[in-house]
């Protein structure tokens, strides 16, 4: 994909987002215009590098760091070895609040192997634990730094530096969208704040900015500038909008019918869609009420996840391509202290979203196309901090991603006896964009964008696909 | 760098790569060598007085293109505003120009032009992308960097002067060496600390090293237009830049300590201040203590009782020395700090009714001092050495620090030097400093540098011209674009050094050049011949960005505050906690709000709305050229957002006051925002409109026409 001129062209000429190419290109050449010198909508859907298994992505971001000697990693030497010291022969160990030195705090959670495939997860999770045989659990996941926002970088844009594109952004760039109505990377925030951060871990970097994560919140202005002003009537915005197009084609007329200034026309008659069409996306008052139950709508404590998960199932089934939730406020997972009620709380919140997000997706046949992927931005540690919490931990940690070609069922890596570092089948951020973007048809060494001189990627130097894990 | 033939030596230089790679082209690159100024090229018919049109014109002649139309006054007068400005012409000033018929009627122009205050607030702006500026640290918490502002306003009025470009050079890569007495000086090396900075990074040496990396690549980007950044890890894969030359010029900046609070106050300051605050003291000096041994047994009581319920750890980092703090434990005093905070209501709820009125009345005697308190003395980010003793740089094998190699000396890209051979260069130390950064500088101000000038003759041609002669402005080397008139470009930087680096001198022979006032409309001859106007056959359309948007909102709707400089504005839509960064204050005085936007206050973490959606670029990495993007999202924020409805409103209010009967009012308010009268037909269509709509609807339409964000 992508050859030079292709890419130069893309990004020097915008039309996005979503403008639609139909509209756009009869525009264009009702008005005769060369075909050269049109405007290229920088996110109508591309061709892969190949042929794709995952054509959208659900990408559930767990911030604040899980505990995956509490979840998805079970440690019997960790039970056996609790309140006792590291052992000499793990040699020196880097946390963030130097918790080397503290005693080893066994997982107070049962766990239980479930399903075909035999897959252990912890009480935490009785819904998930129905679908176990849908995920691909990476074990051996690995990081570079202790320290939330790098690690929130990285596990995002493929660097604990701030300020590179985000594996959203990358992949809308790669791939563009099929719904040219909304962003293609939407972005679903908790509402009890940003991940620590902020909205760089969406961001577009040095990409055009139409590629970055949009925001998107429930009710009736769900994007920013979406509602027309206080005391403005649909009919009064419709009148408003036909004075701008009829004054902006005359204009264009006198001005050889530049491609651009089209573009732009084009552009107001696809935010005035856009006004009815988001509205309705975020409507969940059409879902039966028993697709609402399934994720948890009606229930105090899983109502607020379930509602973004079902938005989620929304807006990938309306063809957007990238979405984003995070689970937990700023603080989110961060279980320093009293790590059993931390967890509990959000593993409560979330573990029937987002089994019902699986079952949903199963259920309508868009879980084959759709990668669904969970996981923070580490793990935690054996060591206790205090006497109820664990550090970070980006030596060792658990991910895992189902659908979407993923071979389910399978887990894949480990770490030591006691959960600290991964050691076998280990898999950094970049090993992880790589397998997510080839099963999105894209090979990230040629995904590239030219900055400064520089043939930019994803997974910058390194980056090999875990073949484990295809379908 | 929006038409696409404009880009076609990018795409040819790409796709030749592996001819590149062979030593001797590498070796002969044009931008390796330094300019001579070439001769100006005669043509067939008379001589362009403007040599950049002879340049041009030969050009022309060389595939049958004659000269575009002139642009009318209306559309010059426009044009040029906005892009010395970045505001939108008055009506006034539109009239003077279109009825001066004096010869040098463009001329007077663009001279007003350039001694306005507001060019410094244009053209600092482009400056500003390319320095990465922002106003916080990033990462986590996101910090204000309550002084980034006096950078900011120190690019502005160096614009303004127009000081020499080698003065800005030397100032901002080092100033403190250079200039050690001069605070504007001091203030320009924040230069190299203004990329984002985790300052509570759990490794501190990882820390400065990534601020090191920081500020070689971008002194090289931004001076240089060379990407040495590639060359950090291993040997430059396309470029004659070797992981050597990286580590070398990093030394120029290894002894630097990077501060945040450089004293920048005048000498003559610092002693008033000195004086004010002795006198304070004296005056106050038993009232302070009456009300500390008071006061202060309560505030230590309350913070230990505070501090007692915090988790361990978090005790333990606070009792340990400021200094020796690990980053674990900064965060973690981050996090708690609010939780050990003592507020004078806390402290005045705990005192006995006694020493409450005692209180109350020292307080009152202490205030009646306020009047005789001095201001704080002004502190800046910056560089500093404290020796003329450096301390050794290594090579860093992949670019890791943990992989020290060979120890470094500082010394400039070998293809830059003659032979091509990696020499040290000449450092002369000074009292207090190793003279390195000084080094550096004189040697990229130099006018023997074969890029400097050129580097930046080509990004005033750029911005003016909408595209540069070299299409990649930070990227001169084999894989940047070619240029498309070399011999212009050389011309250019040769007369820049003539100018004595003057920047407003080169301005001014660039607008007053007929390629310049050519209209953009496009001829069937120019179409056929320079479709992608590489050979700048016409003028580019060109939108507004994203500030001189927000600004001309403001001014045609006369909500424009003119004020200049100081601390940035928080806007109250922009103070919310976002993530680990906490909310900030909103800027208290909503007069403040309707100024230029050069002044918002500029989240990492949190971007203005208004702005992002009309490409206001990532602030973390040089931004050379900033994308033009066409989105819906830019058509919401025209129709929708709070400072388009609320231009709209003070639009339609401003007609009413302005202009008398409704024609004339109709016309006042094409004037404002389009810089003509409206046609016939246009008027009807008002009419026609205003029938049934109210004004600010009239209003808000205008905002969202494409003359109204187009400059032909």
């Amino acid at each position: 994909m992508l050859p030079p001129v292709v890419d130069r062209r893309r990004f020097l000429r915008h039309a996005g987002f979503g403008l639609g190419s139909i509209a756009l290109a009869s525009l264009l050449h009702d008005d005769g215009l060369l075909a050269s010198d049109a405007p290229v909508d920088p996110l109508a859907p591309q061709k892969p590098h190949f042929e794709a298994k995952a054509k959208r992505v659900i990408f559930l971001f767990m911030s604040g760091g899980p505990s995956h000697v509490d979840t998805f990693d079970p440690k019997p030497e960790l039970t056996r070895l609790h309140g006792q010291l590291l052992p000499a022969s793990f040699g020196p160990v880097k946390t963030r609040r130097g918790v080397d030195k503290n005693k080893l705090l066994a997982s107070r959670r049962q766990f239980r192997k479930y399903g075909q495939s035999g897959i252990e997860l912890s009480d935490w999770f009785p819904h998930l634990a129905r679908c176990v045989d849908d995920l691909c659990v990476l074990r051996g996941c690995y990081g570079d730094s202790v320290t939330h926002p790098e690690s929130v970088y990285l596990m995002n844009t493929g660097s604990v530096l701030m300020g590179r594109p985000s594996l959203g952004a990358w992949v809308s760039y790669g791939l563009g969208t099929e719904n040219r109505n909304m962003p293609a990377f939407i972005v679903l925030p908790d509402p009890g704040g940003w991940v620590k951060g902020g909205s760089p871990a969406w961001g577009g970097g040095f990409l055009p900015t139409v590629y970055q994560g949009t925001v998107v919140k429930g009710g009736s202005a769900p994007i920013e500038h979406l509602a027309n002003p206080p005391g403005i009537s649909p009919t009064q915005q419709r009148k408003t909008l036909d004075f701008i197009a009829e004054s902006n084609r005359e204009h264009l007329a006198s001005r050889d019918n530049d491609s651009e200034l089209a573009a732009r026309i084009a552009a107001y008659e696809l935010a005035f869609r856009m006004q009815a069409h988001a509205p309705e996306l975020v409507d969940l008052s059409k879902e039966t009420v028993a697709t609402q139950r399934l994720y948890g709508l009606d229930q105090k404590e899983t109502a607020e996840f379930g509602t973004r998960c079902l938005l989620a199932r929304r807006m990938i089934e309306r063809g957007v391509r990238f979405v984003q939730l995070y689970c937990g406020d700023t603080n989110g997972w961060d279980g320093h202290s009293n790590l059993e009620e931390n967890h509990g709380k959000l593993a409560r919140a979330s573990d029937q979203p987002i089994a019902a997000l699986l079952t949903d997706l199963k259920q309508r046949g868009l879980l084959k196309e759709t990668l669904v992927i969970w996981g923070g931005e580490f793990g935690r540690t054996p060591m206790s901090e205090g006497t109820s919490g664990r550090d970070h931990n980006p030596h060792g940690f658990t991910l895992w991603m189902a659908g979407g070609g993923v071979k389910g069922g399978v887990v894949i890596g480990s770490t030591d006896d006691i959960g600290l570092r991964a050691v076998t089948g280990k898999a950094h951020a970049h090993d992880i964009h790589a397998t997510i973007l080839h099963l999105l048809g894209l090979n990230h060494k040629k995904l590239t964008f030219r900055h400064n001189g520089r043939n930019e990627r994803l997974t910058d130097n390194g980056g090999e696909v875990i073949y484990e894990a295809l379908a | 760098m929006y038409r696409l033939a404009g880009w076609a030596g990018v795409v040819l230089a790409s796709l030749c790569l592996p001819l590149v790679a062979c030593a001797t082209d590498a070796d002969h690159h044009w931008a390796w060598k330094k300019p001579q100024r070439p001769a100006v090229p005669t043509l067939s018919g008379p001589t362009p007085s403007n040599p950049i049109d002879a340049f041009i014109r030969a050009k022309w002649e060389a595939v049958g293109l004659t000269p575009a139309p002139r642009a009318s006054r209306e559309q010059l007068i426009r044009r040029v505003t906005y892009d010395l400005t970045g505001l939108p012409p008055t009506p006034e000033e539109i009239d003077a120009f279109v009825n001066d018929r004096s010869p040098d009627a463009w001329a007077k122009v663009v001279d007003r032009l350039l001694a306005s205050p507001h060019y410094g607030e244009r053209w600092g702006r482009h400056w500003l992308d390319l320095a990465r500026y922002a106003d916080t640290n990033g990462y986590e918490f996101d910090e204000p960097r309550p002084d980034a502002w006096r950078y900011r306003d120190y690019v502005i009025r160096s614009f303004n002067s127009d000081k020499p470009f080698d003065r800005f050079i030397l100032e901002q890569i080092a100033g403190d060496e250079a200039f050690p007495t001069d605070p504007e000086a001091l203030i320009a090396t924040g230069f190299h600390l203004l990329g984002p900075d985790m300052t509570d990074s759990s490794d501190q040496a990882q820390r400065r090293y990534n601020t090191l990396s920081d500020m070689t690549d971008t002194t090289a980007l931004v001076f240089l237009g060379l990407t040495l950044t590639c060359a950090r890890c291993h040997d430059h894969k396309f470029e004659p830049l070797s992981q050597l030359d990286y580590f070398r010029f990093m030394a120029f900046f290894t002894p630097a300590a990077f501060r945040r609070d450089l004293s920048v106050a005048t000498a003559e300051e610092v002693q008033q201040f000195q004086r004010q605050q002795e006198i304070y003291q004296d005056l106050t000096k038993t009232l302070r203590a009456a009300i500390d041994a008071i006061e202060e047994p309560h505030r230590q009581r309350i913070y230990e009782a505070k501090l007692a319920k915090l988790p361990a750890d978090a005790q333990a980092a606070y009792r340990t020395p400021r200094e020796k703090r690990t980053g674990g434990q900064l965060e973690l005093i981050a996090e708690t700090e609010r939780q050990v905070q003592v507020s004078e209501a806390e402290i005045a709820k705990a005192l006995s009714p006694a020493e409450k009125s005692r209180i109350d009345e020292l307080k009152d005697q202490l205030k009646a001092f306020d009047a005789k308190k001095p201001a704080p003395l002004p502190t800046a980010m910056g560089l500093k050495e404290g020796s003329p003793q450096p301390p050794k740089t290594y090579l860093l094998e992949r670019g890791e620090l943990a992989n020290k190699r060979d120890e470094v000396e500082p010394g400039f890209p070998a293809i830059l030097l003659p032979g091509h051979q990696p020499t040290p260069a000449t450092i002369t130390p000074l009292p207090t400093s190793t003279g390195r950064r000084w080094a550096l500088a004189q040697w990229i101000a130099s006018p023997d540098n074969p890029l400097t000038a050129r580097v930046i003759v080509n990004r005033l041609w750029q911005h003016h011209f909408g595209r540069g002669i070299v299409a990649t402005p930070n990227d001169f080397g084999l894989r940047g674009a070619t240029p498309t008139h070399p011999e212009l470009l050389d011309w250019l930087a040769c007369e820049l050094i003539e100018q004595k680096w003057s920047l407003k001198a080169l301005h001014r022979l660039m607008l007053l050049s007929e390629t310049y006032q050519q209209s953009t409309i496009v001829t069937a001859e120019a179409r056929e011949r320079d479709p992608g106007n590489t050979l700048f056959s016409r003028m580019s359309r060109r939108r507004l960005e994203a500030e001189a948007v927000r600004d001309a909102l403001l001014a045609i709707s006369g909500q424009l505050n003119r004020k200049m400089g100081g601390p940035g504005v928080v806007l109250p839509a922009n103070a919310r906690a976002a993530g680990g960064a906490r909310a900030i204050a909103a800027t208290p005085d909503a007069r403040e709000y309707t100024r230029r936007s050069i002044y918002l206050f500029s989240r990492r973490n949190l971007r203005d709305n208004f702005l992002q959606a009309f490409d206001f670029p990532d602030t973390n990495l040089s931004c050379p050229q900033r994308e033009r993007s066409t989105t819906a999202p830019q058509a919401l924020a025209l129709l929708n957002s709070p400072e388009a409805v609320t231009a709209a409103q003070r639009l339609a209010n401003r007609l009413q006051q302005e202009a008398k009967t409704r024609k004339e009012q109709i016309v006042l308010a094409y004037r404002l925002t389009l810089g003509r009268s409206p046609t016939a037909q246009e008027k009807d269509r008002v009419a026609a409109f205003l029938q049934d709509s109210p004004w600010s609807e009239f209003c808000r339409a205008l905002f969202s026409l494409n003359e109204f964000l187009y400059l032909d």
